[in-house]
């Protein structure tokens, strides 16, 4: 039986290719996936591992505030005379003082070097070379102030050579030569960051703010002192508010804090797309089984008379099917390894690079992706089998041309009690919103999913009939025969549109809830930009402005009013918080904060000013005492000297730049928002300003329109990498759509071989076959578009009313491309399908001896 | 084969010629034969005569490898594959053993099908006369699935007869049905020639199918052997038993 089953796979392996590459691509997708996951995972592992292996010990400030977004976080400092307490411990052979913060390289186009995410790190230049993680590839370390060494990769990017000089801004722009330039290990750097290494006392200056400060010290033991055994005698002589880790903890934090903030990310979201895609491609392989097994039936119905066992008929279907998922997955998994390289540089020419090395194929990728394309293509395949394998053998030697399964009254039941469910999910989690209903709206989505492909057959019929009528119309016979194929067999054409329906809906919510962002930032933009003109940082990457630039543009005729904006975090009443800063004055004459209560433009050093919201939370009232924590340690009490309504620009809590910046080094602005004194319009404004921003490096001044254009950029490229990424399913699906088409015509070939005696031209039988390939299409994107823009919908309002992100938009004008899209991905897929029906020999078809 | 009337299609030295060399089989071998106008003729051979072989290569389905067919003053050979088509369409009728029915179509729709795939609308009072010889009643909005045997056959012989085409091929229509159904179906195409003056070229091995012809021609081995005027079921029975001693 075995044998059977394997030669009848090969038999029918013109069928079964359709089914493979959509599991071949499937695989491919997830273990590439999962291969770049590890790769990147231990690329990292091995550079932090031998980075830090000169390292035994670090001392370092225990204190961390983070808040007000993901990129806030930060540490404390130590006392710079420490050093000298810990050098004299015994057993310590080195000790030396660490600073890390900013720096930015200004590249030759005027803007800093780097991605778009990874940080642009500053520090010291580590004297002793086992203790500093940086190794000099060219040039020598900084001696004086005015000189930096730099990692390769920035160098590279930047066109800087030793002995060339450039700007660094810490934010205040600095002008530096780079005397050397230096490797993180063996790599180019940390992925995309860059980084810039002073001298010591240059770096004290810049970064920490305060000649007595360090981040931290790095200590190398004697040969014969335990790591533990270090950080037990240095515990004993440092104050008890810093903590002492091991070298070998240091560098694992390292790698946690990369897979879990990075490398995870970057997994769950590459993860779902491969899901997506094998979700897809399960579709495909359901029906080209559903098909086979249909056709297989009325022979193995004939082998069922003369005595075989429905088990045996069954067995023969999963053995091919177990053949066509093993040869795939395999395949799969080695294709995979050309997809993680295109992964990467897919992200590369996204902007988001990823370190670079070798290909790490660990047992697990391999085992789990080829586990997935084989599972999923066995239980894929013995539905239909089951199915099948229950029909009685004589009703399946009838010949039935119109098949009405799957529309039964209990489908329709059944699909409409779970389409029901989610539907009513989705809408009680977009009507109470917040946090707490996310898992409900997920359970929602996948629920009208779910209900949407159990329903698919029952309303396939009367879709395709619906979406069908203009064909008729148009198209004459061929139209109309391309509408009832269509409609023929309704769980064939629902599952081969539910494929496409699950990557169109995708890509509709992912369309529906970008628009969405991005009607909320420029409503936000609209409703808050006060101003005229504004000059503002990147949003990711931490780059900064100098805070000095807004009082120097404020010195200019044509400038009424100037006020930078920062972004720290601190811990109030306890709590850790993300903070604004500024100045009150100048910000209460530019940007109107719907203050109630107090006033903000007579804010004193020692008031804060609160957001109405946070007022009401925390039960704080004009005048309420609050007790700020900041970074470096101290503690300071304020009182509440203003409530504002518009929180959107300045979040829940600002504090005066006065009371900020002594315990912040390296305070920078995010954005300097400008307002022109009367009479002087945008455009000489911009003039104006333009000149005394380069003088700081900071980015280009923009009025509205140019800054909402920005900030809604980023979005524009996240969508564009995941339709790259959905690109994927769409063209599974797609062949999904191919490939049942060709399985059709093999079936119809007789009645198609009728059509062409009685008069039909290969023209038109052609225009048929594609017609139909399009009706299904077509079906499949409208079903897409119908849930996606319900879903993207929901979505909206659960996560804005969690995060106030978000403003429920449909954009037409992109959902008709995707229409138009998907109509024309019905063409394409018909092309084959339908060349093959026309050379169909008519006598083949109708030949009855 | 005494006609008065003139030949609306035949065959001149019709040879079909299979595989190549050693294997080479004729199917056809220098057949010539013409049919006339009005007349219900019958072709009859065992399996591998070549009546099948000789229909289809009338009918533009298949290519000779010598010789030529020609359908009024148009010798098929000359013409493209969209023209045969067309020739197909307009001027040809077809009645195949089984399979003859589209099975998304209605019965009603099944007979206008050669019509409606070339965009014309035909004479209705001629369809509405093919329609009610057809004997259909309320059953032309059915799909081919849901009617017997037999009237899926009467509905195939409805369809070539619906452009009004110069000739009608039947191929062993009533080698599928009982034998009550297949009378029906002779008598259907018998009252097409004597009412409705078509032209019918029928391919069978029942002689009482031959019997309902005005003319049989017996093929053996791609020849023609034999010829019969005004046959009866008896004296075709008799002429094929001669023919095979």
């Amino acid at each position: 039986m075995l044998r059977i089953s394997l030669k009848s796979a090969w038999g029918h392996k013109r069928r079964l290719v359709g089914t493979a590459l959509a599991v071949f691509l499937g695989v491919a997708f997830l273990s590439g996936t999962l291969v770049l996951g590890d790769t990147l995972s231990r690329n990292f592992d091995q550079l932090f591992a031998e980075t830090t292996a000169g390292t035994d010990a670090v001392v370092q400030s225990p204190r961390s505030i983070s808040g007000g977004g993901p990129d806030i976080e930060q540490t404390g400092f130590l006392d710079a005379d420490l050093v000298d307490t810990i050098a004299a411990v015994d057993g310590v052979a080195a000790a030396e003082p660490s600073i890390n913060g900013y720096a930015a390289i200004i590249g030759p186009d005027g803007e800093a070097v780097g991605g778009n995410g990874p940080p642009r790190l500053g520090g010291n230049w580590i004297t002793d070379p086992e203790l500093n993680p940086y190794r000099l590839v060219d040039g020598r370390a900084p001696e004086a102030d005015d000189e930096v060494v730099i990692n390769r990769g920035a160098a590279e990017d930047a066109g800087l050579e030793v002995g060339d000089t450039a700007t660094v801004q810490v934010p205040t722009p600095l002008e530096v030569t780079v005397v050397g330039i230096a490797t993180f290990g063996d790599a180019d750097g940390i992925g995309d960051t860059t980084f810039t290494a002073f001298t010591l006392d240059a770096a004290q200056r810049w970064i920490a703010g305060d000649e007595g400060r360090i981040s931290s010290v790095l200590v190398r033991g004697e040969d014969g002192v335990s790591q533990e055994e270090l950080v037990d005698r240095i515990e004993a002589v440092v104050p008890a508010d810093t903590e002492t880790l091991t070298g070998a903890e240091v560098a694992q934090d390292r790698v946690d804090e990369i897979n879990s903030d990075f490398l995870g990310m970057l997994r769950t979201f590459l993860t779902m797309f491969a899901g997506i895609a094998l979700l897809v491609a399960t579709f495909s392989i359901y029906n080209t089984f559903s098909i086979i097994v249909a056709q297989r039936t009325r022979e193995m119905a004939l082998l069922r008379a003369v005595g075989a066992a429905r088990r045996q008929v069954l067995a023969a279907v999963v053995v091919e099917a177990l053949a066509v998922g093993v040869v795939a997955s395999v395949a799969g998994v080695v294709g995979g390894l050309g997809i993680a390289g295109l992964l990467k540089g897919m992200f590369d020419a996204f902007g988001f690079a990823l370190p670079a090395g070798g290909m790490t194929i660990t047992a697990t990728a391999v085992l789990v992706s080829a586990a997935v394309g084989i599972v999923a293509t066995v239980v894929a395949a013995t539905a239909p089998a089951l199915r099948a394998s229950r029909i009685a053998p004589l009703a399946a030697l009838r010949e039935t041309a119109v098949d009405r399964s799957g529309t039964s009254r209990a489908r329709a039941v059944a699909g409409a009690v779970i389409l029901g469910a989610g539907v009513a999910a989705v809408l009680t989690s977009a009507a109470v919103g917040g946090d707490s209903v996310v898992l409900l709206a997920g359970v929602g989505a996948v629920a009208c999913l779910a209900g949407v492909v159990v329903a698919g057959p029952v309303v396939a019929r009367p879709a395709a009939s619906v979406l069908g009528l203009p064909l008729a119309r148009l198209r004459g016979m061929g139209g109309v025969l391309a509408r009832r194929n269509a409609m023929r067999n309704p769980r064939r054409t629902s599952a081969t549109a539910s494929a496409l329906l699950v990557g169109v809906g995708v890509v509709v919510v992912f369309t529906v809830f970008a628009a969405s962002i991005k009607t909320y930032l420029t409503d936000t933009i609209d409703r808050t930009f006060g101003s005229d003109l504004v000059v503002s940082a990147p949003a990711f990457g931490g780059a900064g402005i100098d805070p000095s630039l807004a009082p120097a543009i404020a010195e200019l005729p044509e400038v009424a009013d100037s006020v930078g904006l920062g972004t720290g975090a601190a811990v109030i009443e306890g709590d850790e918080r993300g903070v604004r800063y500024g100045d009150p004055g100048p910000l209460s004459q530019i940007i109107d904060l719907d203050v109630t209560e107090g006033s903000l433009g007579e804010l004193a050093d020692d008031q804060v000013a609160v957001s109405a919201d946070a007022a009401e939370d925390e039960g704080w009232r004009l005048g309420s005492p609050l007790t700020v924590e900041f970074i470096d340690g101290s503690t300071e009490r304020f009182t509440v000297g203003a409530i504002y309504e518009e929180d959107t620009l300045i979040g829940n809590l600002f504090v005066p730049r006065a009371a900020w910046v002594p315990h912040a080094p390296q305070a920078m602005d995010n954005a300097v928002y400008v307002s022109l004194a009367p009479g002087v319009d945008l455009e000489a404004g911009k003039a104006a300003i333009q000149p005394v921003v380069d003088r700081f490096d900071g980015p280009d001044v923009q009025d509205r329109d140019e800054y909402a254009a920005d900030q809604t950029a980023g979005l524009d490229m996240m969508l564009g990498v995941i339709y790259v990424l959905l690109a994927l399913a769409i063209l599974i699906a797609l062949m999904g759509i191919a490939n049942t088409l060709s399985l059709s015509i093999h079936e119809r070939r007789r009645e198609l071989g009728v059509l062409r005696a009685v008069g039909q031209t290969r023209r038109q039988l052609r225009t048929m076959v594609r017609d139909e390939s399009v009706l299904i299409a077509v079906f499949g994107t409208v079903g897409g578009l119908a849930l996606g823009v319900f879903l993207g919908w929901g979505l909206v309002q659960v996560a804005s009313s969690s995060s106030g992100v978000g403003v429920f938009t449909a954009p037409v004008a992109r959902l008709a491309v995707i229409l138009v899209v998907g109509a024309v991905a019905g063409v394409l897929a018909g092309v084959r399908p339908a060349r093959r029906a026309a050379r169909l020999d008519v006598l083949d078809a109708v030949r009855s001896d | 084969m005494e006609t008065t009337t003139a030949v609306v299609a035949g065959a001149e030295r019709a040879t079909k010629v299979y595989g190549s060399g050693e294997t080479a089989i004729r199917a056809l071998d220098e057949v010539t034969i013409g049919f006339p106008a009005g007349r219900f003729t019958a072709i009859m051979g065992p399996s591998g005569s070549g009546k099948s072989t000789l229909m289809h290569c009338l009918a533009g389905l298949d290519d000779l490898t010598e010789g030529r067919v020609f359908l009024g003053d148009v010798d098929l050979g000359t013409l493209s594959d969209k023209d045969l088509t067309v020739l197909r369409r307009t001027r040809i009728g077809f009645v195949f053993q089984s399979f003859n029915l589209v099975p998304t179509l209605t019965a009603a729709e099944n007979i206008t099908l050669p019509l409606t795939l070339g965009g014309a609308k035909g004479d209705p009072d001629w369809i509405d006369t093919v329609v009610a010889t057809v004997g259909l009643g309320n059953r032309l909005k059915h799909l081919p699935s849901e009617l017997s045997g037999g009237q899926q056959q009467r509905v195939a012989v409805a369809r070539a007869l619906a452009t009004q085409p110069q000739i009608i091929f039947a191929d062993e229509p009533t080698g599928n049905l009982d034998s009550r159904s297949g009378g029906d179906i002779l008598a259907f195409m018998r009252r097409a020639v004597d009412e409705l003056g078509q032209t019918i070229v029928m391919v069978t091995h029942d002689p009482v199918a031959a019997g309902y012809a005005d003319a049989v021609v017996f093929l053996a081995d791609g020849r023609i052997v034999d010829e019969m005027a005004d046959p009866t079921a008896a004296t075709v029975l008799d002429r094929i038993k001669s023919l095979e001693t």
